[in-house]
């Protein structure tokens, strides 16, 4: 009954470029001081469970995106199975799976957005940049996507860079934009 | 205890019983995907709506609990197109591939779209594609296509195993049932999750396009792989017995019994039949005259068994018995011993590695029936009896089951004792080292092949079915021992395992007033 496809690991390999938990993967830590504000985000609910989802927002500003690796560790600390962290860190689009840039540049493309010009807005960022929407420049300076609304729609086209919304966009402004990234 | 009617007819139930099972009491069934009763509540699948009086809106009847006074109608005109709503969302992205699927005739999306469902479909957009034959380990292979994401697989890796593989990925019309990537799903229950997948998404790798499930027939038995006596049915496949290579028994299922497995086994359990079907079965009673092998016939053997018992003096014959044997075996070996008046008898054998075991259903004694053994008056030090083989003080070494070889006992004792005994019997179902030794070896029935009881470590006495007829010539245990009896000289011996079982109960006080009847389905606790 050995049919191909039920040769072990034929499917389930994990997709190149991505770090598997066979690849030796640096080992992921905590500072004390992280550590302690986690401790105490989760004393803050009945269920420390209740504190996964900004202990992981404090992981990926730690260590610049989930990786297995860092769910492995939170599930850790929150003595959880990893496939309930994945389970989160799927779920969710503001969590990285994967190395982002230093800033992430996230242009609306809905509605009135669209309607405004985000199509010529994207078509800039893509040309300026040179990467498609969902890539991080060579350099790894800078992550492009494009996402639903964001509730500036009397300002659009527009998009969020990092935690700042640039409004009323233009070609031109986002150059400008972009210029003042380091 | 709330007292509630549903669908006009009164039922009481115990607090906290939910409308599922309340309705169960009154014949109702209420169509449902995600609940399991022996798991927690998810309320995932929304198809188990039905009508509560003075509610607005028809309600999920796994997570609402009984309530005094409380009217219930699960068929409703309103409850009916809820249903068949539910039933078209579950299947909007469902591949429909029914023709090459294993869980055909046996899968509650196919049960519940002609019950329930029998709509039009409307779904005219590309269905979202998934991962399809994805190993999860030794023994499931997963198709995410096929899922409706009730959840029960992960409830039961976090609820009843404790080890939390599965999780449900991504949101939305993406999400998708899976693994930790890298993990397996290598728990050793881990085939209870194709049980209790409701569709084809988690399939059987063992059993899958061996043979359509509509060809099987179901027989009522017990697990004989440890002292606990799991609770199973054996699936049998007679009508197509072209197909899987020829292989009989098809599947083991776990069967429910609150006492003992609840609703599950273990995998060690359910993928531990093989050995029925084997290449090593014994077929045929035989003589072995040094590498010489001759097939005999039954009367052949049995008298020559006979004659040699005969010739011996009771203190010269030595019997390991086995607690793989049935209670019907046991007794029938005890009136041979009493027949007799031989003493040598013993039949636990220490395992060469300690058998593993668990808080839940796993023991450490791998055997069925040692307390059965211990009760019908058995028991005795093997490594003894073996040393007397040794000192040449045994004629007769008769081994029941065991390969000696494979044990704690050193393997060089095993073999002087084999050398030291003047005729050496085996009786089993399988091949060994030690049938190799075997001047007589006598061919027994597998468990699926004949009825019997064993005597579980609470002290159970369960019941076990035919199945299947036995492989050649091979008898049951307690079928030999009756020849053997007869022929020398003993007066008659039952002709079925219900009567030797019948013998024991007014025999052995422990067995007192049971028959084969009380023990029924569930088993029966012995008097201690």
């Amino acid at each position: 009954m050995s049919v191909g496809n039920d040769a072990p690991g034929a499917w389930n390999r994990p997709p190149s470029g991505r770090a598997g938990l066979a690849d030796p993967a640096p080992r992921v830590a905590f500072t004390a001081e992280q550590l302690a504000e986690a401790r105490r985000l989760q004393s803050l609910y009945p269920d420390p469970r209740g504190a996964l989802l900004p202990v992981l927002q404090m992981a990926q500003d730690a260590f610049g995106y989930i990786s297995l690796p860092v769910e492995e560790y939170v599930a850790g600390l929150f003595n959880l199975s990893p496939a309930h962290v994945h389970e989160v860190v799927t779920f969710y689009t503001l969590f990285f799976r994967e190395p982002k840039g230093r800033h992430v540049v996230a242009v609306c493309h809905n509605l009135s957005c669209h309607l405004a010009g985000a199509p010529e807005i994207v078509a800039r960022l893509k040309a300026r940049l040179g990467i498609e929407v969902g890539e991080t420049t060579e350099d790894g300076k800078v992550t492009l996507q494009s996402v639903e609304c964001l509730c500036a729609c009397e300002h659009a086209p527009m998009m969020q860079v990092d935690d700042r919304y640039e409004l009323g966009l233009t070609p031109e402004k986002v150059d400008r934009i972009l210029e003042g990234l380091r | 205890m709330p007292r509630l009617t549903i669908n006009g007819g009164e039922v009481e139930v115990p607090p906290g019983t939910n409308l599922i099972e309340a309705a169960r009491k009154v014949g109702v069934e209420i169509p449902h995907y995600c609940y399991h009763p022996g798991l927690s509540v998810a309320g995932q699948c929304r198809l188990c709506m039905v009508d509560i009086e003075k509610t607005p809106r028809p309600t999920i009847a796994c997570n609402t609990q009984a309530a005094e006074g409380m009217v219930v109608w699960t068929e409703t005109d309103r409850v009916k197109e809820t249903r068949r709503s539910v039933m078209e969302f579950h299947l909007i992205n469902h591949p429909l591939d029914c023709p090459v699927c294993d869980q055909a005739g046996e899968c509650w999306l196919q049960i519940y779209y002609m019950k329930h469902g029998l709509y039009e479909p409307r779904m005219m957009d590309e269905k979202v594609h998934k991962p399809k034959a994805v190993p999860l380990g030794p023994h499931v292979i997963l198709d995410a296509e096929r899922c409706i994401l009730c959840s029960r697989c992960v409830r039961f890796c976090d609820e009843i195993t404790g080890t939390g593989e599965l999780g449900i990925f991504h949101r939305g019309d993406h999400s998708e049932i899976g693994l930790f990537p890298g993990r397996e799903l290598a728990n050793k229950y881990s085939g209870n999750v194709v049980d209790i997948c409701p569709v084809g998404a988690l399939t059987d790798r063992d059993f899958r396009f061996q043979v359509r499930v509509w060809y099987l027939d179901a027989t009522k038995s017990v697990c004989p792989g440890c002292a606990r006596g799991c609770n199973i049915d054996v699936h049998v496949n007679r009508r197509r017995p072209h197909h899987a290579e020829g292989r009989r028994v098809a599947r083991l299922k776990p069967r429910v019994n609150a006492d003992v497995n609840t609703w599950w086994i273990c995998d060690a359990g359910r993928y531990g039949f093989t050995f029925v079907d084997d290449k090593t079965r014994l077929v045929t009673p035989s003589r072995r005259d040094g590498e010489a092998v001759t097939d005999v016939a039954w009367d052949q053997a049995v008298s020559a068994v006979a004659a040699a018992l005969e010739r011996a003096a009771p203190g010269e014959v030595a019997v390991v018995a086995s607690a793989k044997m049935a209670n019907e075996d046991l007794w029938a070996l005890r009136r041979l011993l009493v027949h007799r008046g031989i003493r040598r008898v013993g039949f636990r054998i220490p395992p060469r590695v300690p058998g593993d075991e668990d808080a839940f259903l796993i023991k450490a004694d791998k055997n069925p029936n040692s307390l059965g053994a211990e009760l019908i008056g058995l028991e005795g030090n093997v490594r003894d009896l073996l040393a007397a083989a040794r000192a040449r003080q045994v004629k007769v070494l008769w081994i029941f089951g065991h390969d000696l070889f494979e044990s704690a006992l050193p393997e060089a004792d095993v073999a002087a004792a084999l050398r030291g005994a003047e005729t050496v019997i085996f009786t089993g179902t399988s091949a060994n080292a030690t049938s190799e030794r075997a001047r007589w070896v006598l061919p027994a029935a597998a468990w699926v092949e004949r009825e019997g009881t064993y005597t579980n470590f609470q002290g159970r006495v369960q019941r076990f079915r035919r199945a299947v007829e036995p492989l050649g010539q091979a008898l049951a245990e307690w079928d030999i021992l009756g020849r053997v009896l007869q022929a020398l000289g003993a007066e008659a011996t039952p002709p079925r395992a219900e009567r030797w079982f019948r013998e024991l109960a007014a025999a052995v006080p422990a067995f007192a007033g049971l028959t084969y009847q009380a023990i029924g389905d569930a088993g029966v606790m012995v008097t201690r």
